[in-house]
């Protein structure tokens, strides 16, 4: 029987086998999970020399912005400190979601590591969502030594309360899906690039992640709350301080459709066929 | 000499055409966008600071091409094997620096005075430029140009290179007084930027464009740190193109 037949064969009727092979397709829940469990092993592995560096670099740029931009404002009462304080974790989950996990999937698409691992036996599903568990998972512990960090060079105390844990997560994971789903969505490596760099100077002196809202002129404050950038930096301040946040709800809803958007980005790409 | 170094302008400026309104796009876009973004950080920005951030974007301007893009611009010659077409040409290496320090200059000068324009609307501040910007733009970017070729030059991993101009950024955006005043740094940074260049850079270019911000014994100091650094720079990229491998 020649390869085509049996491949056809198998198509057509899963659950057949063929020689003693099983070709029955395999699904379910089940499959999902081992696969996924498989990519985790595979993801960890294929980039235990960069996860270090990018959990550094994180924590670097964002402890080390929030010393930066105290240099720049010179004297300043307890209020901007705490707004660049509570700014700062927002900078390091964009460094990682927006800016390092873009440059890793340029690089992967570059190398034609992406062809690899979409034709894995696992389904892409698993293989999307090993990434985000652990660019997620990477970018909290960037968080909280982050305002460990900028707390302590500033002198003042936070009070977390327990939406740090719903803040982390769903801040860590959209900036991670928006970063992937945008870096895959576009074809080019180059206007990843280029969109990336544009970003880093956006967020650092024209976003209002250390400073307030209202510092901003009227159109770009309108810009901001349509965009992700200001309600993450909005949830995660909520999740350390009191009485600085208004409208939490609206920002929580806004960076979940972000993050669906982002999700619904990568699907698109990921579940065509060359 | 000259000749060689009109023919070593005219390959460089070939070199890059493509990439030269690019270029100057993204440096004016640079310095503009510093300008309007700093003073977002502050609900009222004082004047003083506004004066800091006016006269210290030009610093950066005149600094970015030949001290943080010259290093990349090299690696990927040396990727591409261009480096050692170049290395090849029967031009002394001195002119070849030279050359690339006035094409470098080319994009840079239209935005540092764009810079200043905007600074000038948006803040509504009064300059008092006098001559001695000219030397004070020499000085800024021949050594700023020359760290940047002893840099480009003297390492020769692409990966250390991208290290090495990302730890610049930093360092001249966030902890040297350039866009802001000393005085705001903490005293170990205030005496380390003594020593380094940067700092004396705004100082000089500041001296040029302002009254009584900078006294003439500091701008004094700050042209002896400026060429001293230049000198080295200059000594080390001479011993590193010139040796053979």
């Amino acid at each position: 029987m020649s390869a085509v037949s049996t491949a056809a064969g198998a198509a057509g009727a899963a659950g057949a086998t063929a020689g003693g092979l099983s070709l029955e397709v395999r699904h379910g829940p089940r499959h999902w999970l081992g696969s996924y469990v498989a990519m985790l092993r595979f993801d960890l592995a294929a980039q235990r020399t960069w996860l270090p560096m990018f959990l550094v670099m994180q924590v670097m740029f964002g402890t080390g912005m929030a010393i930066i931009y105290g240099f720049y404002i010179g004297h300043m009462p307890v209020s901007a400190a705490l707004f660049i304080v509570s700014g700062a974790p927002a900078l390091a989950v964009i460094t990682t979601g927006m800016v390092g996990v873009p440059t890793m999937v340029g690089e992967r698409k570059m190398s034609g590591s992406w062809d690899f691992i979409w034709s894995l036996p696992v389904p892409r599903s698993a293989s999307v969502a090993s990434t985000f568990t652990v660019y997620t998972v990477l970018t909290i512990p960037g968080i909280v030594v982050t305002l460990l960090f900028a707390s302590w060079r500033y002198g003042l105390h936070l009070h977390p309360n327990p939406s740090v844990v719903p803040a982390f997560v769903l801040a860590s994971l959209m900036a991670t899906s928006v970063g992937f789903g945008m870096a895959q969505a576009i074809r080019s490596p180059f206007v990843t690039n280029v969109i990336v760099n544009v970003l880093i100077f956006v967020v650092l002196l024209f976003s209002p992640v250390v400073f307030p809202i209202s510092q901003l002129p009227g159109w770009l404050a309108e810009v901001h709350r349509i965009l992700p950038i200001y309600h993450l930096a909005q949830v995660l301040r909520a999740s350390v301080t009191t009485g600085l946040v208004s409208g939490l709800a609206l920002s929580y809803a806004v960076l979940i459709a972000w993050t669906v958007a982002g999700w619904a980005a990568a699907a698109w790409v990921i579940g065509r066929r060359h | 000499m000259a000749h060689a170094y009109w023919e070593m302008c005219n390959w460089e400026y070939r070199n890059l055409r493509m990439f030269l309104p690019m270029l100057t796009s993204v440096l004016v876009l640079q310095g503009a966008g510093l300008v309007l973004g700093i003073g977002l950080f502050f609900h009222h920005i004082p004047p003083s600071a506004a004066l800091y951030v006016a006269t210290g974007v030009p610093v950066l301007n005149l600094l970015t091409l030949g001290l943080i893009f010259e290093p990349q611009i090299v690696a990927d010659r040396r990727a591409e094997g261009s480096y050692e077409f170049l290395r090849s040409m029967p031009v002394p290496r001195s002119m070849m620096m030279l050359a690339w320090y006035t094409v470098s200059l080319v994009p840079s000068l239209p935005a540092l005075v764009l810079s200043l324009v905007v600074a000038v609307a948006r803040y509504h501040l009064h300059l008092a430029v006098s001559p001695a910007i000219i030397p004070a733009i020499v000085a800024t970017s021949l050594t700023g140009t020359l760290l940047g070729y002893a840099l480009a030059h003297g390492i020769p991993s692409p990966m250390v290179t991208r290290l090495a101009s990302t730890t610049l950024i930093f360092i001249l955006f966030g902890f040297s007084p350039i866009m802001f005043p000393a005085s705001q740094l903490p005293a170990w940074l205030v005496s380390a930027n003594r020593w380094l260049p940067f700092g004396s850079m705004a100082t000089i270019i500041r001296s040029a464009l302002v009254h009584g911000l900078a006294t003439p014994a500091g701008a004094g100091r700050a042209y002896v740190t400026v060429c001293a650094w230049g000198a080295l720079a200059a000594l080390v990229s001479a011993r590193v193109v010139r040796h053979r491998r």
